[in-house]
């Protein structure tokens, strides 16, 4: 895998939709890194799904995250099940990294290798998207 | 709970069941739910954060200009610390349904941006929502205990006027917030809703929340609902041992108590 790590600087106004966990206090949303990936571990729990995944920094190391994602129902209005993810996936992800550095982060979007495009942890206002 | 009279709600539901049961025979039961509009079916929210409706995503709690608080009222508003609004802290959030798991109570358990799914019987509707598998019954044309218990959702009795169903709700314990921002209320709080199917996918709650220690005069919200044919209810429980285990993960927080593994 040829993984590339990209910052990118996202400015977001305005309130995000959500709260709880995953909210603004946790993570940067300034920032947006995507990258190359692969699935360690996919939870389908509460309060919110979480995805285990290896990625190779800038210096070609590998570094483990996890990802929250939302609650399962907000989930499965969303497309997903439980499973959506299997350990051994390679994606193409993106997320918000943790406020304090560390290797925790917010889902926003990721694709898989067959295409299929699954949307993270922002719930629109129909609550569906 | 201080005393209040509801003789004059009890009126107007022996009103609205006067009104419903005249055009039966005397020999022959009122199909009531037959008459009824139909509310039935599974519906998700708006992803709101607060139930003004001129500041629905809670910019400015507090200053909304639609909320008419009381000086008590503001004050509890603004010593909260919600995990939503331009002040958001999750860490040290007193967030009640964050911070003890508690239960959401009512309208919050709405606002939730999950599913609920509405049954509908000639002497009851039943809400049943996702989150917490949990749910809420309004008694139709049937007055209020006459000391109504202080609970998380509340006790409801409803009558039909027109395509709305009225609902009269009292008996709130107050340790729940209105809604994810913080709203506070008290267990005097009366809430009295009117809901309407306004369309074939659309369900519209509105509330007028009377509560004197807490707003100086009755206000108003509302949330809308859109159907979803699927019917699908997903669950999704929040315990204690799900928030441990989340902040070890993500806030590398020791937990005081042993946690048990994911799933």
């Amino acid at each position: 895998m040829k993984a590339r790590m990209l910052v990118l600087g996202l400015l977001l106004t305005g309130i995000p939709v959500f709260a709880h966990h995953g909210g603004t206090s946790l993570y940067d949303m300034s920032k947006v890194v995507t990258t190359q990936a692969t699935v360690t571990d996919f939870q389908w729990t509460n309060p919110h799904v979480e995805i285990g995944l290896d990625a190779k920094d800038a210096s070609g190391k590998v570094k483990h995250w996890i990802l929250e994602a939302n609650s399962p129902p907000v989930m499965v209005n969303k497309g997903w099940n439980r499973k959506s993810l299997s350990a051994g996936d390679v994606i193409k992800v993106s997320f918000n990294p943790s406020q304090r550095g560390g290797s925790v982060g917010r889902l926003i979007k990721l694709t898989k290798a067959d295409g299929t495009e699954l949307g993270g942890s922002s719930i629109s206002e129909s609550g569906d998207k | 709970m201080k005393n209040r009279s509801y003789a004059p709600i009890a009126a107007l539901i022996a009103l609205g069941l006067a009104g419903t049961l005249s055009g039966c025979s005397a020999n022959k039961p009122a199909n009531l739910a037959s008459q009824a509009p139909d509310l039935s079916g599974v519906w998700l929210g708006k992803a709101v954060q607060s139930l003004s409706m001129s500041d629905p995503m809670a910019q400015k709690p507090g200053e909304e200009g639609d909320i008419p608080y009381t000086a008590w009222g503001l004050a509890k508003l603004k010593g909260e610390r919600p995990a939503t609004g331009p002040h958001q802290t999750f860490e040290n959030t007193t967030d009640p349904a964050l911070r003890y798991a508690d239960p959401d109570g009512y309208p919050r358990a709405s606002i939730h941006p999950m599913r609920f799914k509405i049954v509908q019987t000639p002497d009851y509707v039943y809400q049943l929502w996702e989150y917490n598998k949990s749910w809420r019954q309004i008694a139709l044309n049937k007055p209020h205990s006459q000391v109504p218990d202080i609970s998380w959702f509340g006790e409801s009795v409803g009558h039909w006027e027109g395509d709305a169903l009225v609902v009269d709700s009292v008996g709130f314990k107050d340790a729940s917030w209105l809604d994810p921002i913080g709203h506070p209320h008290t267990e005097d709080l009366h809430m009295v809703e009117r809901i309407r199917r306004t369309d074939p996918n659309t369900l519209v709650f509105h509330f007028t929340f009377d509560d004197p220690k807490a707003y100086s005069k009755p206000w108003d919200g509302e949330l809308t609902f859109k159907l979803k044919p699927d019917g699908v209810m997903t669950e999704t429980i929040y315990t204690i041992s799900d928030e441990l285990g989340f902040r070890q993960r993500f806030l590398h927080e020791k937990p005081g108590i042993p946690i048990r593994a994911t799933q």
